[in-house]
C-alpha cells in the first residue's frame, strides 16, 4: 500500500500525499499520453514512467506554482517527448519508417467512439492530438494548456482551431468516402 | 455531425487506464531515501547566510573598531606636522611633555639658509619675551624686530631674531622650554652652490682684471655668507587660550560609524560584483532563452512528424 509522503511542510501544506495525486490523475495523464502515440501499451508504458519521474520529483513539486495534473501532464510530456527521440533514431538507424498506431479496426482512442471519429483522430498529428487532448478531452483551459506545452494561450487556440479544422475536415472527407 | 456532437463524444469515450497500470502505479516504492534540497528555499537560505555574514562582520568590525581611540583627535598643544624627534643637546625632555622637536635638516659642511618659525603658548608673556631675547644675545644672537601687545583676552609677542646657526639648536632648545610648541616651521635652503659659482666667477674676474665686477661679486659673496651664517628665527609667543578640544566621539559612535564603513564597502563590491557579472548573466539568459526556444520547435517538429 502506498505510504504517505512526502511529510514535513510541503505536506502538511498540500495535506496530499503522491498516492492519492497519482490515483486521482492517473487517467487524465494516460489519456494525454495515449492521444500523443495512438498506442494503448506504450501509453500504459510512457504513463508508467512519468509517475516514476513524478515520484523522484515529488519533493520539487510546488503546488503553488500550478496544480498537481499540470505537473503531470508536464512530465508526460517529457516522457513522450523523449520516446518520440528515441524512437526517431532507432527508425532512422534501421531505415523504418512505421507509425506507433497499430493498424486495426478496434477504437483506440475509448470504448465506443465512432469509427469515423477515431480515424480522424487518427489521421492527425500527435502535435494536433495533444492540443485536442488536453483542451477538450482533459479540459484544461487555455492557460493551463499552454503551460503544459510551453507556448502562449494564443499559440493554443491556433493550434486547437486549426487541429478541430482538420479533424472536421477528415470525418466529412471520411462520411462521403 | 454537429461540431458539440463529437467534441462530446470525445470527452464521454475518454479512455480510462487499465487495471494493471493502476495496480502498478499504487506499488510504486517509498521514495522517502531520496531526499533532496529544494532549490529555491536553499538559494533563500544561501540569501540569509550571507547576508547574515556580511552583517556579522560588520558588526564585529564595528566592535573591533570602536575600542580603539582615534588618533585623529585635535590637540591643541600638538603640533599639526611635528614629529617626534631626537631633541638638541643639552634640551631635557620630561616624559610628559608634549614638546615637539624638529628634525635636524642642516649640513654643517655646507652653507645653509635656515629659517625657524616657531608659535609657543606661554603663561607669563613678558617674562617669556624677556627670556628669549636674553637668549638669543647670549648665544651671540640679535634680535631684528619686535612686535609685543597685550589685551583683556591675553597677549602676543613677536620676535624676529637672528641667531648665529653654530648655536641655532641651543636656541631651539632654550625656546621650547618657554612653553608649548603650538607650531613650528623649519626650512632650509641650500647656498654652497651658488657661494661655489661666486667663487669661480670672482676668480675668473680677479684673473681677467675686472675690479668693478670683482666687488660686486664679493659684495654678492659677502652678504651670501651672512645669510648663511645667522638663522632667521620668527618667534611667536601668546598667551591665547588653547583651542577649544573636540570631545572624541563615545564607543557608540565609532561603532555606527564603523559599521556603516564597512557596510558601505561591502555594499560597493556587491554593486561591483554585479556590474562586473551582469553582462555574462545576461548573455547566459539569452543563451538559455534561445536554447528553450529553439527546442520548443524542434519537439514541435517532432510531435508533427509523429503520426
Amino acid at each position: 500500500m502506498p505510504t504517505s509522503w512526502p511529510t514535513g511542510k510541503r505536506a502538511l501544506r498540500d495535506q496530499r500525499s503522491f498516492a492519492d495525486v497519482a490515483e486521482e490523475h492517473l487517467d487524465d495523464v494516460y489519456r494525454y499520453l495515449l492521444y500523443m502515440t495512438g498506442n494503448p501499451h506504450l501509453a500504459e508504458d510512457l504513463a508508467a514512467e512519468t509517475f516514476e519521474r513524478a515520484l523522484r520529483r515529488w519533493r520539487r513539486f510546488d503546488p503553488h506554482r500550478g496544480a498537481a495534473r499540470t505537473w503531470l501532464c508536464q512530465l508526460a510530456r517529457g516522457a513522450a517527448l523523449d520516446h518520440f527521440r528515441a524512437d526517431r533514431r532507432r527508425r532512422r538507424r534501421e531505415g523504418v519508417y512505421a507509425s506507433d498506431i497499430p493498424e486495426t479496426d478496434e477504437p483506440v482512442f475509448g470504448e465506443g467512439l465512432s469509427p469515423a471519429l477515431d480515424h480522424a483522430v487518427r489521421s492527425l498529428s500527435a502535435a494536433e492530438r495533444e492540443v485536442v487532448v488536453l483542451r477538450v478531452v482533459l479540459e484544461l483551459d487555455g492557460d493551463t494548456t499552454a503551460k503544459v506545452l510551453g507556448i502562449r494561450p494564443s499559440a493554443v487556440s491556433t493550434r486547437l482551431s486549426r487541429a478541430l479544422q482538420k479533424l472536421e475536415e477528415r470525418m466529412v472527407s471520411d462520411v462521403r468516402g | 455531425m454537429s461540431e458539440a456532437s463529437y467534441l462530446v463524444e470525445l470527452r464521454e469515450a475518454a479512455p480510462q487506464a487499465s487495471e494493471g497500470l493502476r495496480e502498478l502505479i499504487r506499488t510504486m516504492p517509498d521514495d522517502q531515501r531520496h531526499r533532496r534540497v529544494a532549490v529555491r528555499p536553499a538559494l533563500v537560505a544561501a540569501a540569509a547566510i550571507a547576508l547574515a555574514i556580511a552583517l556579522a562582520g560588520a558588526v564585529i568590525g564595528g566592535l573591533t573598531g570602536s575600542g580603539n581611540e582615534r588618533h585623529g583627535t585635535v590637540q591643541a598643544s600638538r603640533a599639526p606636522d611635528a614629529r617626534t624627534l631626537q631633541p638638541p643637546h643639552g634640551a631635557s625632555v620630561q616624559p610628559q611633555d608634549t614638546r615637539q622637536f624638529a628634525p635636524s635638516l642642516t649640513a654643517r659642511s655646507r652653507l645653509q639658509k635656515q629659517q625657524i618659525a616657531m608659535r609657543l603658548r606661554v603663561d607669563d608673556l613678558s617674562g617669556a619675551t624677556q627670556r628669549a631675547v636674553r637668549t638669543t644675545r647670549r648665544l651671540g644672537g640679535f634680535v631684528a624686530g619686535a612686535d609685543y601687545a597685550t589685551g583683556s583676552d591675553g597677549g602676543n609677542s613677536r620676535l624676529a631674531l637672528r641667531v648665529p646657526v653654530a648655536n641655532l639648536q641651543k636656541a631651539i632648545a632654550s625656546f621650547t622650554n618657554l612653553g608649548t610648541i603650538v607650531s613650528q616651521h623649519i626650512s632650509v635652503a641650500d647656498l654652497q652652490t651658488g657661494l661655489d659659482r661666486l667663487d669661480v666667477r670672482i676668480a675668473k674676474a680677479r684673473k681677467d682684471g675686472k675690479d668693478r665686477t670683482l666687488k660686486r661679486l664679493e659684495r654678492r659673496r659677502e652678504a651670501l655668507i651672512r645669510e648663511g651664517t645667522y638663522a632667521r628665527v620668527s618667534l611667536q609667543l601668546t598667551t591665547a587660550k588653547p583651542a577649544h578640544q573636540h570631545s572624541a566621539p563615545s564607543r557608540f559612535d565609532r561603532f555606527w560609524d564603523n559599521t556603516g564603513d564597512i557596510l558601505g564597502k561591502e555594499l560597493i563590491a556587491v554593486l561591483y560584483a554585479l556590474f562586473l557579472a551582469g553582462p555574462f548573466v545576461l548573455v547566459a539568459a539569452l543563451l538559455i532563452l534561445a536554447e528553450r526556444t529553439r527546442r520548443r520547435r524542434a519537439d514541435h517538429r517532432l510531435l508533427e512528424e509523429a503520426g
